[in-house]
């Protein structure tokens, strides 16, 4: 799992992704696959502000997916937010995919990583009453919870 | 993910291709974990999975990169393809059309891999019998054609999944040994000796900390 996180992106690749981005941007008209190769690409940055325009779409994404690819969506913004330091957030939104899929051994296996990241920083108490509240709403609407209230 | 002791000499970048649901994150925690998983939802993007195994004495780390299946993840997927040691390509023997696909995978795997990239092919589920739509003669013709390993596997019942990490290793080896594989080369998909503990990164943009360069 670490090394999904640790992973960089190589330069070229963000490049590459970013062009075929612009150009679609320029021509109105950015397809869904597109915004989320580029969003992939961009947390894997290892700049914070890239890894932040990456959450930025990544959320845009979500709005419009249907439940398979917000999964895919929430998975990414937990890393993202993994990498910003930002444990909380990422807990939440690993827990949200954990809500719909209980058993998926990827969410797990983050969500284990975030907990021991926050309890070496102390930060473990707080997460649970975030992780409580989202569990009481079902299915996708905690999914959608969790990004609707990400911005907060 | 505990490691144990660093004492490995060569680390292999490993990577797993094929069409969604032919398998290939069970065979990965088949020989990571030596165990089945059942139901397993569709993987997101890539995991990762390691393994130190031995090889005519040597003790070799394998990094294993599972890319997920859906077409929707090809594009990022394939920035993984880089610098691969040995590629596992996976279809299911009892769906024809992941058979049919294979050409497509292969064209990927030779296009972003090095010329001496290890290509084995893994037709998985050969443990349902009765339901199977590729026999092994033609997939093995294929194999043989295309200059792929070839085995039939079981992710559920374990068979063959060892054989085929092994061997791809053993022929990754073979490479190094005979000198047909430069590890001095960029992308070479092998590192020898790694000099710190932190290994396990593999990252696509290494830094320039080649040591013994010969320059």
């Amino acid at each position: 799992m670490e090394e999904v996180i640790n992973d960089i992106v190589d330069p070229e690749d963000l490049k590459k992704f970013e062009k075929k981005y612009n150009k679609e941007l320029v021509a109105g008209h950015i397809t869904t696959n597109t915004q989320f190769e580029y969003a992939w690409a961009l947390t894997r940055s290892k700049y914070g502000n890239d890894i932040k325009k990456g959450v930025g779409l990544l959320e845009e994404l979500f709005q419009q997916g249907d439940e398979q690819t917000q999964r895919d969506y929430l998975y990414y913004l937990s890393i993202a937010n993994f990498r910003l330091k930002d444990y909380e957030k990422a807990l939440k939104y690993c827990r949200a995919i954990l809500h719909v899929e209980p058993r998926n051994h990827q969410a797990m296996e983050m969500e284990k990583l975030i907990k021991e990241k926050m309890a070496k920083e102390g930060l473990l108490g707080m997460a649970i009453v975030g992780g409580v509240a989202a569990v009481a709403l079902g299915g996708i609407a905690a999914l959608g919870f969790a990004v609707s209230k990400g911005k907060s | 993910m505990a490691a144990g002791p660093y004492n490995y000499s060569y680390i292999f970048k490993y990577i797993i291709i094929g069409d969604m649901g032919v398998g290939k994150s069970c065979l990965l925690h088949q020989f990571t974990e030596k165990k089945f998983m059942a139901d397993c939802p569709h993987t997101i993007g890539v995991e990762f999975g390691t393994r130190i195994i031995e090889v005519s004495g040597q003790k070799i780390k394998l990094q294993i990169w599972d890319t997920a299946g859906q077409e929707r993840f090809r594009a990022v997927t394939r920035s993984y393809y880089r610098g691969a040691a040995g590629a596992l390509m996976v279809y299911d023997i009892t769906r024809r059309s992941t058979y049919n696909h294979l050409s497509s995978w292969l064209t990927d795997a030779r296009n972003l891999t090095n010329p001496n990239t290890v290509i084995f092919l893994i037709g998985n589920k050969c443990d349902l019998e009765a339901q199977r739509d590729v026999t092994y003669e033609e997939a093995k013709q294929f194999a043989d054609e295309n200059g792929l390993l070839f085995l039939e596997a079981s992710a559920k019942t374990g068979e063959n999944v060892e054989e085929a990490f092994l061997d791809t290793a053993r022929k990754i080896y073979q490479n190094i040994q005979d000198g047909s594989l430069d590890l001095n080369a960029a992308e070479s998909g092998v590192q020898h000796k790694p000099s710190s503990p932190r290994g396990t990164q593999l990252s696509n943009d290494q830094p320039a900390n080649k040591e013994g360069c010969a320059c």
